[in-house]
C-alpha cells in the first residue's frame, strides 16, 4: 500500500490540477480588468448602473461607441436599486471596481466621496481639455461636484421632482387637471389633496379600487422638508455631509410625518404600502397600473411614460409650507473611481454620452433621461406623446427655480441612513404605530449612524 | 374509489384487522392524500398557466385558472427582456461542472474512506461530518478575501473550483454505499490484478448508479439553486446566473411586477429539474433506499 | 487512502478550516474588506450583544426554527406513513408530494411570492371560498413570518421520500411478531416502527434545524428581511452587515456564534438521541 500510495498520489495531483486547468479555462474569463492598457492595445472598462431600462440603455451606444475607438472595450455591470450600494463595495474590495459609474443607488456624491472613492478628475480633464460648454453643461450644475476647486464628476443627467397625473382618470372624475405654472398661487397641497378625494374610489372589489395620490416627494429623510422642516444641522451643507446635529424628533418634523402618513390613514387619498407593493411590486411603482390618480416624485417616474397605456400629464408640485423649496433636484455625475485602471479611457466614454446627438439618441433610447446637455433638453421636453412641451419645461424651470440639490447626494454614510429610515418607518407606513412613538428612535439611530461615520 | 378487489393484497400489519375498518381508514387516506396532493400542486398548475397570460390579466381578481389568451410570446420575451439566454447557459455549464466534479472528487474521496484504514481516519471522517454542519455564512467572508485576492471576482472559480474538493454530505453518503459493497468483489478484483484506482474506477463506480445519480441530482440543484455565492462574486450583466438575475424581478427593475414573466422564469428554470427527475426518478429514490441515510 | 482523500484534505484546509479560523481572527477587528483589519478585541461581540437588532434576528430565525422544523417532520411523517400503505396510484401520489420539495430558491420564492399576494394571489383567493378575507400575508409585520413558514411546509416533500424509504426498510418480520404479539396499530408504530426509523428522523431534525439557521433566498428575494425586521433572519443580518454595511469583523462575529451554536445544537441533538434513537445492533457510526 505503501508504494502504491506514493504512485497514485503524484497521479491524482496530476489529475486534480488538470481538472484545475479546465474549469480556469471554460470560465474563460481572466481574473478580472487584468488587461494591460498598453498603446494600440483594447482596454476594456466597465460602466455600472442600475439594472432598470432606464438606465441599461446605455449597452445599446456601445456598438457605435466600440466604432468610433476600437481600442475600448465597454462593459455593463449591473445591480438592483436596492442592492446598488453594497454591489459597489463589494466590487470594489474584490478587486474588481468599475471605472465610470454615478450615484444611482440610495447614497451619493458626499458618501463616495468621504469614503474616498473617486479620482480628482482636475488634471485628468486640463490634459484632455474638457471643455463644459462644449457640451453645453451649465456651469452651476458643474459646480455641484466640485470641492475646494477640484472636479469629482461630470453631470450627465438631470432629474427634478414633478408631479405626474393620469389624465384619463381625472377626466372620468371631471376634475379640471392641475397646472404647470410654479406662479398659480390656488395650487396647494391642500388643493391637491382636495383633489385627490375626488379621485379616490374605495371598494371592496379590488378591480375597482382607485387612489388620487402618492406622494414621493425626495427620500423619506427629506420629505418634511417641504413642509418647511429642518432635518440636518445647517453646518451639514458646507462641512462634507456630516451633520453636527438632526432633528428627527422635532415638533415640525413630526407634524411633518404626521401630514404625509396621513394620507394614506386619514385623508386614504394614498395607497397603504401593502395595496402598492400587491399590485405593483415591492419595488414597483403603482401609477403606472392606471389605478393612482396623481403621482409626485422624482422626474424618472416619466420615463417610459409614452408606454404606459394611458394619457399622462405633468405638473408643478403645489405650494407645501416651505417658500423657496418645492422640488429636490437630482443631478447625477458621472465619476472615475479611484481604483480605475483606465481613467483617460474613462474619460473618452463619458464625453462621448455628453455629446448633444448621444444626450438626444439617449432620451429615445430610454424612453425619457432627462438630459443635462442644454442643447438636448428641448427634445427631452417634446418627448412625450400626451406631454405638451410646455408644461414639461414649465415643470422643469420652475423646479429650478424652487429646486434644492437633494440631501442624497450630500450626506456622508447616506446609504446606511436611507436603508434605517426605510425599515423604522415602517410600522408607521402600515399603521401599526404612531409618527411621534417612532421619531425619538430614528433620531436616535441617526445618531448613532452618524457617529459610527465621523469614527 | 377504493375497489375491494384490492382488499385481497395481503398487507403485512392489517392482515388480521377486520375488514370494514380497514376500508374505512384506507378510503380516509385516500382521499386525505388527493386533498394533499391537489394543495400542493395548485400553485404548479397556476405558475404554469399564470406564465401564459398576458400582462393585464395577471393583474385581475379573482386569479384566472386558465388564460382568456394563451401568450406564447411570454416565453420570447423573457429572453429579450432579461438575457435570461446569458443568464441560462450560465447556470447549465456552471452547474453542469459542479456535478461532474463533485461526482469525481466525491467518489474518489468517499472510496478513500471507505476502504482504507490509515493512521487517523476516523479522526478525519468525524472532521468530514462536522464540515457537514458548517454553515456557508459563517466563512463567506474570509472566503471573499481570499477569492479576491486571487482576482477571482466577477469569474465562475469561485462557483466551480469548491466542488473539485468534494462535498462532505456527498461524500458522506457515497461512503455508506461503498462501505456496503461486499468485500468478495474487490478480492476478486485484487486477483484479476487491479490497482486500487481501477477497483475504483472498473468495479465501485459502475455499481453505484443509483447512489451517484443521487448526489448528481443533489449537487445539481444545489448549485443551479445557489443564489448567495453568485450574488457575492458576479457583477456583470453577462456572468449573472439564473438566481441572480431572476431575484431582480422581484426588484425596482420593472415598474410594474410582470408577474406573467416572473412565472415564466421559473417554469423555466424548473424545466432542467423536471426532466433531470424524470430521467433518474427510478434510480433516485433507489438511490436514497440504498445509501440509506440512516 | 491519503491519495483518494487528498482532494477533500485540501478543499478542507482551503475552503473550511482557513476561512473558519480567518473568520474568528476577523471577529476581533474593525474590518471593511477593503483596508486592513485592525484589532478590537471583544468590542464587536460587545456590540452584538447590545444591539436589538441582532437579538430580533436571532428571535425571527428561532421562532422560524421552533416553528417550521418540528411541523414539517411531523407532516413528512405523516405523509410517508399515509403512503405506506397498498392505495391505488401511490406511485402518482408520491411524485407528486415530492416534486414541489425540488422547486427550491428563487423559483419558489418567486412562485410563493405571487400565491401570497394579497390581492391578485392565490392563498386570498382561496380564502375567499370560504368566505375568509385573508390578511396581507408578506407584507404585514404579524404574518410575514408565518408566510414563510407555510411555504416551507412545501418542500416536506425531500424528508417524506427518505422516511418513507426509512419506513420501508422496517423489516416486516418485527412488525409481523409485534401484530402477533396483539399489539395495536398505534403501538406497533410507537415501540416498533419509530425506534427503527428513528436514525432518519434524528438526522433529518438536525439538518431541518441547521437549514433553517441559515434562511437567506427567501428574505432576499421575498421581503428584504421587512416588513419592519419580521424577517430579518441571522444569515440575512450577517450578510447586510458584511456587505452592506461593511462591517466585516462585526459580521465575523455574528458568524462565530452561529457556528458555535450550530455545534452546540447538533451536540445536544445527538446525545438526546443517545436516549431514544435506535441503532441497529448497536453498531455506531
Amino acid at each position: 500500500m505503501v508504494n502504491r500510495k506514493g504512485k497514485w498520489s503524484t497521479r491524482m495531483l496530476a489529475v486534480v490540477s488538470a481538472l484545475f486547468a479546465i474549469a480556469v479555462m471554460l470560465s474563460g474569463c481572466g481574473g478580472g480588468n487584468s488587461s494591460v492598457g498598453a498603446d494600440g492595445e483594447a482596454v476594456t472598462i466597465t460602466y455600472y448602473t442600475i439594472d432598470s431600462p432606464d438606465r441599461t440603455f446605455v449597452e445599446q451606444l456601445i456598438p457605435d461607441f466600440e466604432k468610433q475607438h476600437p481600442n475600448i472595450k465597454v462593459k455593463v455591470a449591473t445591480a438592483p436599486y436596492e442592492q446598488f450600494d453594497s454591489k459597489l463595495q463589494t466590487m470594489i474590495a474584490g478587486g474588481n471596481a468599475p471605472d465610470i459609474t454615478s450615484h444611482f443607488g440610495y447614497g451619493g456624491f458626499a458618501e463616495y466621496y468621504n469614503k474616498d472613492m473617486l479620482l480628482d478628475m482636475t488634471d485628468l480633464l486640463k490634459q484632455e481639455g474638457f471643455d463644459a460648454d462644449k457640451y453645453k453643461i451649465p456651469k452651476n450644475l458643474m459646480d455641484i461636484y466640485q470641492v475646494d476647486g477640484h472636479t469629482y464628476g461630470i453631470p450627465f443627467s438631470s432629474y427634478v421632482t414633478l408631479l405626474l397625473y393620469n389624465k384619463d382618470l381625472f377626466d372620468a372624475a371631471g376634475v379640471p387637471y392641475p397646472p404647470s405654472d410654479y406662479n398659480d398661487k390656488s395650487w396647494t397641497f391642500d388643493k391637491m389633496v382636495a383633489d385627490a378625494k375626488k379621485l379616490t374610489v374605495l371598494s371592496d372589489d379590488p378591480n375597482k379600487q382607485q387612489y388620487g395620490l402618492q406622494f414621493g416627494w425626495g427620500e423619506l429623510d427629506n420629505r418634511p422638508f417641504y413642509f418647511g422642516a429642518k432635518m440636518y444641522s445647517d453646518d451639514t451643507w458646507k462641512n462634507g455631509g456630516m451633520p453636527s446635529e438632526t432633528y428627527f424628533d422635532s415638533p415640525e418634523a413630526i407634524a411633518a410625518y404626521k401630514k404625509i402618513f396621513g394620507l394614506v390613514f386619514d385623508d386614504k387619498v394614498s395607497p397603504p404600502s401593502e395595496w402598492s407593493a400587491s399590485v405593483a411590486g415591492q419595488g414597483g411603482d403603482p401609477f403606472v397600473t392606471g389605478k393612482v390618480a396623481m403621482s409626485v416624485g422624482g422626474s424618472w417616474i416619466l420615463s417610459g411614460a409614452n408606454d404606459f397605456g394611458f394619457n399622462v400629464g405633468v405638473a408643478a408640485v403645489p405650494a407645501g409650507g416651505n417658500d423657496k423649496v418645492r422640488s429636490t433636484l437630482f443631478v447625477d455625475p458621472l465619476f472615475i473611481l479611484k481604483d480605475s485602471k483606465h481613467p483617460k479611457e474613462a474619460l473618452t466614454w463619458i464625453q462621448y454620452l455628453l455629446q448633444t446627438d448621444i444626450q438626444k439618441e439617449s432620451i429615445e433610447l430610454s424612453g425619457g433621461t432627462p438630459p443635462v446637455n442644454q442643447e438636448a433638453a428641448e427634445d427631452y421636453y417634446a418627448h412625450f406623446n400626451t406631454i405638451d412641451p410646455k408644461d414639461l419645461k414649465n415643470v422643469y424651470e420652475g423646479a429650478y427655480e424652487y429646486g434644492y440639490e437633494s440631501f442624497n447626494h450630500l450626506i456622508a454614510n447616506y446609504s446606511q441612513i436611507n436603508d434605517m429610515m426605510i425599515n423604522e418607518m415602517q410600522p408607521v407606513q402600515n399603521g401599526s404605530a404612531r409618527v411621534e412613538d417612532v421619531m425619538p428612535g430614528v433620531q436616535k439611530k441617526m445618531e448613532e449612524i452618524l457617529a459610527r461615520t465621523k469614527k | 374509489m377504493i375497489t375491494s378487489n384490492r382488499m385481497q393484497e395481503s398487507e403485512v400489519w392489517t392482515a388480521n384487522r377486520p375488514r370494514r375498518k380497514v376500508d374505512f381508514t384506507r378510503v380516509l387516506s385516500f382521499i386525505l392524500l388527493i386533498l394533499i396532493t391537489l394543495t400542493m400542486l395548485m400553485p404548479l398548475v397556476f405558475m404554469v398557466t399564470t406564465s401564459f397570460k398576458a400582462q393585464r390579466e395577471t393583474m385581475q381578481y379573482p386569479p384566472t385558472l386558465f388564460p382568456d389568451s394563451l401568450q406564447f410570446s411570454n416565453y420570447v420575451d423573457i429572453f429579450s427582456r432579461l438575457q435570461f439566454g446569458t443568464m441560462y447557459q450560465n447556470s447549465l455549464m456552471i452547474a453542469g461542472i459542479t456535478v461532474l466534479a463533485t461526482l469525481l472528487s466525491s467518489s474518489l474521496v468517499a472510496y478513500g474512506f471507505a476502504r482504507f484504514r490509515g493512521t487517523g481516519r476516523n479522526l478525519m471522517f468525524m472532521l468530514l461530518l462536522s464540515t457537514m454542519m458548517l454553515p456557508y455564512p459563517a466563512i463567506m467572508i474570509p472566503q471573499f478575501v481570499l477569492f479576491s485576492k486571487l482576482g477571482w471576482v466577477d469569474t465562475f472559480l469561485p462557483l466551480i473550483v469548491p466542488a473539485f474538493f468534494g462535498s462532505a454530505y456527498n461524500i458522506f453518503l457515497l461512503r455508506q454505499f461503498f462501505a456496503n459493497l461486499p468485500e468478495e468483489l474487490f478480492d476478486a478484483g485484487r486477483m484479476d490484478g487491479c490497482t486500487e484506482i481501477g477497483m475504483y474506477w472498473k468495479i465501485a463506480l459502475p455499481l453505484s448508479g443509483a447512489a451517484m445519480a443521487t448526489v448528481a441530482i443533489f449537487s445539481f440543484i444545489y448549485s443551479w439553486n445557489d443564489l448567495l455565492t453568485p450574488v457575492l462574486y458576479l457583477n456583470s450583466s453577462d456572468m449573472f446566473t439564473l438566481p441572480v438575475g431572476m431575484a431582480s424581478l422581484t426588484s425596482s427593475k420593472f415598474r410594474v411586477a410582470p408577474w406573467h414573466l416572473l412565472m415564466v422564469a421559473s417554469v423555466l428554470a424548473l424545466l432542467p429539474i423536471v426532466i433531470l427527475f424524470i430521467l433518474a426518478q427510478k434510480r433516485f429514490v433507489e438511490g436514497i433506499v440504498l445509501t440509506g441515510i440512516k | 487512502m491519503y491519495a483518494f482523500i487528498s482532494p477533500w484534505i485540501i478543499g478542507f484546509t482551503v475552503f473550511a478550516l482557513f476561512p473558519i479560523l480567518a473568520s474568528l481572527y476577523y471577529s476581533f477587528t474593525d474590518y471593511d474588506i477593503i483596508h486592513s483589519p485592525r484589532w478590537v478585541g471583544l468590542d464587536n461581540y460587545r456590540e452584538m450583544f447590545a444591539d436589538d437588532l441582532y437579538w430580533n434576528s436571532v428571535m425571527v430565525t428561532l421562532k422560524y426554527t421552533f416553528i417550521s422544523v418540528p411541523l414539517q417532520l411531523l407532516l413528512a411523517m405523516g405523509f410517508a406513513l399515509l403512503l405506506n400503505q397498498k392505495l391505488p396510484f401511490k406511485g402518482f401520489f408520491r411524485t407528486a408530494m415530492y416534486f414541489p420539495s425540488m422547486v427550491s430558491g428563487v423559483a419558489m420564492s418567486l412562485l410563493w411570492y405571487w400565491v401570497f399576494n394579497p390581492q391578485i394571489g392565490l392563498f386570498n383567493y382561496v380564502l375567499s371560498w370560504f368566505g375568509v378575507k385573508g390578511p396581507a400575508w408578506l407584507m404585514d409585520p404579524d404574518t410575514a413570518l408565518y408566510s414563510l413558514i407555510i411555504m416551507s411546509f412545501w418542500g416536506v416533500g425531500g424528508a417524506m421520500i427518505i422516511f418513507l424509504a426509512g419506513l420501508q426498510g422496517v423489516p416486516t418480520s418485527l412488525l409481523e411478531a409485534a401484530r402477533l404479539d396483539g399489539a395495536g396499530r398505534l403501538s406497533i408504530f410507537w415501540h416498533v416502527t419509530l425506534p427503527m426509523i428513528s436514525p432518519v428522523l434524528l438526522f433529518q431534525l438536525i439538518l431541518g434545524v441547521i437549514e433553517s439557521f441559515q434562511v437567506f433566498t427567501q428574505a432576499f428575494v421575498m421581503t428584504h428581511g421587512g416588513p419592519n425586521y419580521s424577517t430579518w433572519f441571522y444569515v440575512y443580518g450577517l450578510y447586510t452587515s458584511a456587505f452592506k454595511e461593511y462591517r466585516a469583523g462585526y459580521s465575523s462575529a455574528m458568524a462565530w456564534i452561529l457556528l458555535i451554536v450550530v455545534l452546540i445544537v447538533t451536540y445536544i441533538i445527538m446525545k438526546l438521541s443517545n436516549r431514544y434513537v435506535y441503532y441497529e445492533g448497536g453498531k455506531s457510526r
